[in-house]
């Protein structure tokens, strides 16, 4: 049940772009096609399930028992830029189609803050093993959902009449409050 | 490039690159932390030290380090400064530091910084990296208070904490909410082009 | 030098300096980051069981914790309970304090919150939510009165809704009904004993 609950909130009521604001690069700039979308999402979604099971372990049998928890940013951030490499050649050697659906998707995602706010977010609210990797799960379809829906507005906006100034970022972001107040209605549906 | 004067490099980040308007970097940290004035003041100067003193370091070893590994290099250098930051806030400002909770280790992924290195202080004199960090910070800090003073009061009423609107004033609270951050910077966006473009026109 | 050895030695070099940096700034930060975290729950414990001079942690576990308190002369004065429920947006941390026989609550603080400003948060204001629950009878569970009525109206067992934000109302009062019982059953089965005076 408390797992259910955080994959639904990961996901809908404080998701990761609309809530949190972290992952707002690719969520502006992959956000202009569909497909790509989508990729983005999945690539996402996957190292974060990756990192928070790895974050996890670091955090919890490193970093703690030896009192290092100064240490977390630069093991995190050298641990996840390591991981998205590892995961890239991984990719490449074993399964050309994905390498291609998602390989170039793969090096952006090193600064992606929501990758690294995954793991940071994970270590702050003492999360158990099995709630971080349904809370890195959830958390990545969250971000998917976003950024796919994002797509699917902006594809229709290319052909929409928005006054000059406001074209691609301004216009971009109003959406993106919209669909922020649009998920606010989830709030308050876990008990 | 390199035939601007000091001054300008300190002045271009104010307006001409300015991190947030123009150039759209480090948005994550803007879009949260602005709900109000004291937290995006905090944000602003957490970044700044961050930024000056990675620049300052980078900019001093650059030559010292292959260009293979600076990437690495220059971001085991921003999260050195970025924990000093997250503890010293932490240790003395034990509220700030709650209410910014992670976005202050989030400043190591904070594109303006690694941004900064990669395309000024691996090319420029660590004087040079100085000024051009205080104006991207300086840049920083003002698109922060600017967001952040719109939202505080119209999402509260207050400024830095002071009434500033009268009882009259029914406070919209979707400013302090998450939508009030992406409509805010997004109109603000638009204004921006608005006032770039009179400004060439009359050039 | 060749260039794999270079890069070796400079991004070693480059670790143990940040590590050798980060070690002294974590070592002189971290005792006060403690005395941070304690202080907190300290002046939370003193906050809401009156004349408090000392607490002693008797039980813990995730997002639940119990402290007896007590006053000068030593005499236990109650229970301090450390907890936290699911509210409107995220978690709901709550310090209340009871009287030792789990009879009275003595009062209650919010610790922290991320409900919507001017609506959910609002119980963390003393006005519209905190002072219904100064010295409630918690014999039974505690209910939720709404609409909310004047203070002298409500019985010695009901606490006022938040107009606007029943969720996150319910959400303090449920953790707190839930965290009583639990507390009786610790009592019950011998897990949270305390020395000296039981003040029945």
């Amino acid at each position: 049940m408390e797992l259910l609950a955080i994959f639904i909130s990961a996901i809908l009521i404080n998701n990761f772009v609309l809530h949190y604001f972290l992952g707002i690069c690719p969520f502006l700039g992959v956000s202009k096609k569909l497909d790509s979308a989508i990729s983005m999402g999945l690539a996402v979604t996957f190292v974060m399930t990756i990192t928070a099971v790895v974050s996890w372990i670091i955090n919890h049998w490193i970093l703690l028992p030896y009192k290092l928890e100064y240490l977390q940013i630069v093991s995190f951030i050298l641990v996840i830029a390591s991981l998205v490499q590892l995961v890239e050649m991984f990719i490449r050697k074993t399964s050309p189609p994905l390498y291609q659906a998602l390989g170039i998707f793969l090096p952006l995602i090193t600064t992606n803050c929501a990758i690294m706010g995954l793991a940071l977010l994970a270590a702050l609210k003492n999360y158990n093993f099995m709630e971080t990797v349904v809370f890195g799960v959830g958390s990545g379809l969250g971000f998917t959902l976003a950024i796919v829906l994002m797509a699917g507005i902006r594809e229709q906006l290319d052909l929409a009449d928005v006054p000059e100034p406001l074209k691609g970022a301004g216009i971009a972001l109003i959406v993106a409050g919209i669909m922020a107040l649009g998920f606010f209605g989830f709030s308050g549906m876990i008990k | 490039m390199a035939s601007k004067t000091l001054s300008q490099e300190f002045i271009k980040g104010l307006w001409d690159e300015n991190p947030i308007f123009r150039q759209l970097l480090g948005m994550c940290p803007t879009l949260a932390v602005t709900n109000a004035v004291i937290n995006g003041i905090a944000m602003g100067l957490a970044t700044t030290f961050v930024l000056v003193f990675s620049s300052i370091v980078v900019a001093s070893i650059k030559k010292l380090i292959p260009n293979q590994v600076r990437i690495a290099s220059y971001i085991v250098v921003i999260a050195t400064f970025v924990t000093m930051a997250d503890r010293f806030l932490a240790a003395f400002f034990p509220p700030i530091s709650k209410s910014l909770g992670p976005y202050v280790p989030l400043i190591v992924v904070n594109c303006i910084i690694l941004g900064r290195q990669e395309a000024f202080s691996s090319k420029n004199s660590v004087g040079r990296s100085f000024i051009d960090a205080l104006g991207m910070s300086l840049g920083f800090i003002i698109a922060l208070l600017i967001l952040s003073s719109i939202r505080e009061i119209l999402g509260a009423g207050t400024w830095l904490g002071h009434q500033v609107l009268g009882p009259w004033f029914k406070p919209w609270i979707i400013m302090i909410l998450p939508p009030g951050a992406f409509l805010t910077l997004g109109v603000l966006l638009g204004l921006i082009m608005v006032i770039d473009r009179k400004l060439q026109r009359s050039v | 030098m060749s260039l794999s050895s270079r890069m070796i030695i400079v991004l070693t070099s480059v670790g143990v300096l940040s590590g050798a940096l980060l070690s002294t700034v974590g070592l002189l930060t971290r005792a006060r980051i403690e005395a941070n975290r304690l202080k907190e729950i300290e002046e939370a414990i003193v906050s809401v069981v009156p004349g408090t001079e000392t607490n002693q942690k008797l039980y813990e576990e995730k997002d639940f914790t119990v402290y007896a308190t007590r006053d000068a002369e030593g005499q236990v004065t109650g229970y301090a309970i450390y907890t936290a429920g699911t509210g409107f947006q995220d978690k709901i941390v709550i310090m209340f304090g009871t009287d030792a026989a789990i009879q009275k609550i003595f009062r209650l603080t919010i610790l922290d919150q991320k409900e919507t400003p001017g609506l959910g948060a609002k119980i963390t204001d003393e006005e519209a939510f905190l002072k219904y629950w100064e010295n409630k009878d918690c014999s039974q569970p505690l209910a939720l009165r709404k609409p909310p009525v004047a203070l002298e109206e409500l019985s010695s067992s009901e606490v006022n809704v938040i107009t606007g934000a029943t969720i996150s109302s319910e959400a303090v009062l449920n953790t707190v009904n839930d965290s009583l019982a639990k507390l009786r059953s610790l009592i019950q089965d011998g897990t949270i004993q305390i020395e000296g005076n039981n003040g029945q």
